[in-house]
C-alpha cells in the first residue's frame, strides 16, 4: 500500500514495509548516541548489511541529540544510511528536537546528493514518542522542507505496521 | 523545596494518568498484615531480607501514590509513610525492586485478604520507568526487537521462513511423505498457528512436532509469514503501547488470512497476552476464536482425529504450571487431562495449579542477566518441588518456564529433563496405517544422530577448556560425520580457525589465555572469518554479556551446558541449514 503527495515538485510518499529491506536509495535509522547499531532495526542492519556498517560508525564515535551522520549500507538494498540521533523517552523539548533531527537528516542527504530518503516514524515505538506527536511533527517538518528548494526528489515515510500507517494516513487524504 | 529531576517529574505525572479503580484499590487497601510474605519465593529463600516482602515492594510505589494522589498522604504524610521520588537514583532504586525482586507471578495475591494485586501495579511501575527510559538492558533489547522486528528475539523474516521450510523437509524425510506441509499464508484456514520466536531460534523441533499433529489430525491450517509472534513483552515491561501493537499485528494477520481460529502454541505469557490482555491494551475487537494448542491437541484426541499410544512415554513425568496460564488464565485441568492421555506415569507436583510456585524465569527475568544470582537463589523452592516428585521429565506449557526450569535444573544439578506437551503428544502419536511406516519410523524423533551422517563434509571447531566436554562433543559430532578440530583455549582457537576455516565454531565463554567473548569479537571483525557461524555453549549464562555487549553481529546459536546429544545435533544442524539457505 502507498499514498503520495506532490509538494513543490517533490514527492512525499507513505508506505508500509521493513525499512531495512526495501529498495530505497537511502533510509534513516533512529540511532543511539554511541552509534551502536544494537537491537531492533539495528540488528537487522548488522545482520543483513554486514560488519562494515558498524565499523564505519566506530570511526565516528559519539554524537549528540539532533546530530545525523551518514554511512554506506553494506550488503543492504539501500546505498546509504542516515543515522539520526533523535530525542527519546519523553525528554524535554521533544518536538523541537525531533524537527531539528529531521531537518538535519534532509540537509545531510542533500549534501550527499541523495535523491530518495526513507524515514521511519521517528522515535515512535521503543523510544516512546507518541505516534500522533511523531506524525504531526514529521508531516509538518517534511512538508515545509519540501515546499522549499531541495535536491531530494522523494521522501518516503515507511511505516512498520498498520498502526503506524494509519497514524500518517489522514495527512495523505 | 527539593529539586526534582525531569524523569522523576514525568514518572509522577504519568502515575496519575495510569491510576484506575483496580490499581487504586490495590494501592490503598494494603493493611500490612504480612499474609503475602509466606507466598513469595523470594521471601522464602531470603527470610532475613524484608525488602523482598510483597508488602514492602508494593510500598515503594504506594508511598509515591500516597504523597501525590491520595488525600491521606497530603494531610498526614508522616503517618501513612507518603514519600516522593526526586532523583534518577531514586528511580534506579525503584527499578531494582520492580524488575529485580518480583517476577509478577501473582502468587502473593492468593493470600491477600484485601485483594491487593501486587503484580498489576508492579507491572504499572515498570511501565512508568520504561516510558522514561529506565529499564534493565535486557528489557531494552527485547522490547526494541519486538517493536521494530516484530518478535522478541529479533528473528528476521527470512530466517523464520527458512526454519519453517527446513522443518517441513525434515518431516517429509522422517515420514517419507512429501504431502506433509507447513503451509504459510494459506487463506481461509480453520486454524492459524502462532508461535514463540524461541521455537525458531532454539527449539524448531516443537514446530515440527506441532506440524506433525496438525497433519495427522487432517487440520486445514497455516502459519502466518508476518505477525507470527504470539509472545508479548509488553506484559513484562509494562508498556501497554507495545502490548497493544504486538497483539494488533497478529490479529490483523489472522483477519487478512481470513482464519477462523487462532491457535497459540505453548507459552504462558503469550497465551495470557494474546487471548486476554492485548485486546484491552490495544482497544481492539477480535472477531475470531483463540485457543491454546494444549486444548487443540486434547480436542483432537477426544474427537478421534489423532490416536496416541501413551506407552511411548514411560518415564515418570510431572507438570509445572505456568503462572500466567494457571493463576491468571485458569488453564490447569486441560494440560493434566492431556498428559494422562500421552504418558504412563504422571506425578503431581505440590503445591500446584493456581498455587504453584513460579519457575523464577517469569516476568521477563530471563532477559535480565544482572539479577541472575537472585533468581537462581529463589529457584531453590522450585528445585525442591521438582525433586520431591521423583520425576525424570518436567513438562510445562510455557517457553519462559522451559528456560527458567532448565537453568535451575542445571544450577541445582537435578537429573530432570524439560519438555512440552507438544513433544510428548507428537512422540505418542500413532501414525495411521495408510502411511505404512514401520513402527520404529513412526516414533522416530529428529534427529537420528546415530544412524545418519547428517554432518558429513562439515568441518567443526570446538573451543572449550574442559577436556571431558571436548571429548563428548567430538564423539557426537564425529559420529554424525563431521570433521572435528579442538582447541583448549581461546588463543589456540583463533589460530586454528584462521588456519582451518571451519564451517562452524562452538565456543565456550570461560577459557584461559583468551575468553570466548574476545575470540568471538576477533572472528566477527576479521572479514575472512566474520561469516563463520558461531554457537556459544556455556555453563555460565551470566557471562552472556561478554558476547551480547560486543559491537558485532550476534552469534548464530546459543546453548547452555549441560548439552545433550540431541540438542547439540539439532542446533548445529539448524545453524548450518540456515546458513546454507541464507547463502543461496
Amino acid at each position: 500500500m502507498a499514498d503520495s503527495l506532490k509538494i513543490n515538485g517533490h514527492l512525499l510518499t507513505l508506505l508500509k514495509g521493513d525499512i531495512t529491506d526495501m529498495e530505497f536509495e537511502s533510509f534513516v535509522f533512529y540511532a543511539s548516541h554511541d552509534l551502536r547499531l544494537g537491537a531492533g532495526f539495528g540488528n537487522a542492519i548488522a545482520v543483513r548489511g554486514g560488519q562494515s556498517i558498524q565499523a564505519e560508525l566506530d570511526k565516528i564515535g559519539k554524537k549528540n541529540t539532533c546530530d545525523v551522520v551518514i554511512s554506506k549500507a553494506g550488503k543492504l538494498k539501500a546505498k546509504a544510511i542516515l543515522h539520526a540521533v533523535g530525542p527519546r523517552f519523553k525528554e524535554p523539548d521533544t518536538e523541537v528536537k525531533l524537527e531539528k533531527t529531521i531537518i538535519n537528516a534532509m540537509k545531510l542527504g542533500e549534501d550527499n546528493n541523495l535523491k530518495q530518503i526513507a524515514f521511519p516514524p521517528m522515535g515512535a515505538g521503543f523510544y516512546a514518542i507518541p505516534l500522533d506527536t511523531c506524525a504531526k511533527v514529521m508531516m509538518k517538518t517534511l512538508k515545509e522542507y519540501l515546499g522549499g528548494e531541495s535536491s531530494v526528489q522523494e521522501v518516503i515515510i515507511c511505516a512498520n505496521d498498520n498502526r503506524e500507517y494509519q497514524a500518517f494516513k489522514p495527512y495523505f487524504l | 523545596m527539593k529539586n526534582r529531576s525531569y524523569k522523576a517529574e514525568k514518572v509522577i505525572e504519568l502515575l496519575g494518568k495510569k491510576l484506575n479503580r483496580q490499581i487504586v484499590g490495590s494501592l490503598a487497601a494494603c493493611v500490612h498484615c504480612g499474609m503475602c510474605t509466606e507466598m513469595c519465593h523470594y521471601v522464602l529463600t531470603n527470610p532475613d531480607d524484608p525488602t523482598y516482602a510483597p508488602a514492602y515492594k508494593g510500598d515503594q510505589l504506594r508511598k509515591i501514590f500516597k504523597r501525590h494522589y491520595d488525600w491521606t498522604g497530603r494531610v498526614f504524610p508522616w503517618w501513612v509513610k507518603a514519600k516522593s521520588v526526586y532523583t534518577d537514583e531514586d528511580l534506579e532504586a525503584l527499578k531494582d525492586t520492580v524488575f529485580g525482586k518480583c517476577t509478577n507471578c501473582r502468587r502473593c495475591t492468593i493470600n491477600c485478604p484485601m485483594g491487593v494485586d501486587l503484580a498489576s501495579f508492579n507491572r504499572m511501575a515498570r511501565g512508568l520507568l520504561v516510558s522514561v527510559g529506565i529499564m534493565p538492558e535486557g528489557v531494552a533489547v527485547v522490547s526494541k526487537d519486538q517493536w521494530e522486528i516484530g518478535n522478541q528475539m529479533g528473528v528476521l523474516k527470512e530466517d523464520y521462513l527458512d526454519t519453517l521450510e527446513w522443518m517441513e523437509e525434515e518431516l517429509q524425510d522422517e515420514l517419507e511423505d512429501e504431502t506433509v506441509k507447513i503451509p504459510v499464508d494459506k487463506m481461509n484456514c480453520d486454524v492459524v498457528y502462532s508461535i514463540n520466536p524461541r521455537e525458531v531460534k532454539y527449539d524448531p523441533r516443537t514446530i515440527a512436532d506441532a506440524a506433525k499433529i496438525f497433519h495427522f489430525a487432517g487440520e486445514n491450517w497455516t502459519m502466518p509469514s508476518e505477525g507470527w509472534d504470539m509472545t508479548n513483552f509488553g506484559l513484562f515491561s509494562g508498556d501497554d503501547d507495545l502490548g497493544g501493537s504486538v497483539g494488533r499485528r497478529l490479529y490483523e494477520k489472522v483477519e487478512e488470512l481470513r482464519g477462523k481460529k487462532l491457535v497459540i502454541s505453548e507459552c504462558g505469557h503469550g497465551y495470557r497476552s494474546t487471548r486476554c490482555e492485548a485486546p484491552n491494551w490495544g482497544k481492539l475487537d477480535v472477531p475470531f476464536e483463540m485457543e491454546s494448542s494444549v486444548i487443540t491437541m486434547l480436542r483432537y484426541i477426544k474427537e478421534g482425529k489423532i490416536k496416541v499410544d501413551k506407552t511411548r512415554n514411560q518415564e515418570p513425568v510431572t507438570f509445572h504450571d505456568s503462572c500466567n496460564n494457571a493463576r491468571s488464565c485458569g488453564l490447569f485441568d486441560e494440560p493434566r487431562e492431556l498428559l494422562n492421555l500421552v504418558v504412563t506415569d504422571f506425578r503431581e507436583m505440590y503445591p500446584n495449579k493456581a498455587e504453584n510456585y513460579c519457575c523464577t524465569g517469569g516476568g521477563g527475568a530471563m532477559s535480565m542477566t544482572e539479577y541472575t544470582p537472585r533468581r537462581l537463589k529463589s529457584a531453590k523452592i522450585k528445585a525442591d518441588q521438582l525433586t520431591a516428585t521423583g520425576a525424570k521429565i518436567v513438562v510445562t506449557s510455557c517457553h519462559n518456564c522451559v528456560d527458567g526450569l532448565t537453568d535451575l535444573i542445571r544450577h541445582y544439578k537435578l537429573d530432570i529433563k524439560v519438555a512440552q506437551l507438544v513433544n510428548l503428544t507428537a512422540n505418542a502419536l500413532v501414525i495411521p496405517e495408510k502411511i505404512s511406516l514401520p513402527e520404529e519410523a513412526a516414533v522416530k524423533r529428529i534427529p537420528e544422530p546415530s544412524t545418519d551422517n547428517v554432518l558429513a563434509g562439515k568441518k567443526i571447531l570446538i573451543a572449550d577448556d574442559e577436556p571431558d566436554i571436548l571429548t563428548f562433543f567430538s564423539t557426537v559430532l564425529e559420529d554424525n560425520g563431521a570433521e572435528v578440530i579442538t582447541a583448549l583455549n581461546g588463543k589456540e582457537a583463533v589460530e586454528l580457525i584462521r588456519k582451518e576455516k571451519p564451517d562452524l565454531v562452538t565456543l565456550d565463554l570461560n577459557m584461559p589465555e583468551m575468553d570466548g567473548g574476545k575470540v568471538f569479537e576477533i572472528l566477527r571483525k576479521d572479514p575472512e572469518l566474520a561469516d563463520i557461524p558461531v554457537c556459544i555453549i556455556t555453563g555460565r549464562p551470566e557471562l552472556r554479556r561478554l558476547i551480547y555487549d560486543r559491537p558485532v553481529k550476534a552469534p548464530e546459536g546459543y546453548l547452555d551446558k549441560p548439552v545433550d546429544e540431541d540438542t547439540l545435533i539439532i542446533n548445529i544442524r539448524k545453524i548450518l541449514e540456515v546458513k546454507k539457505h541464507s547463502s543461496k
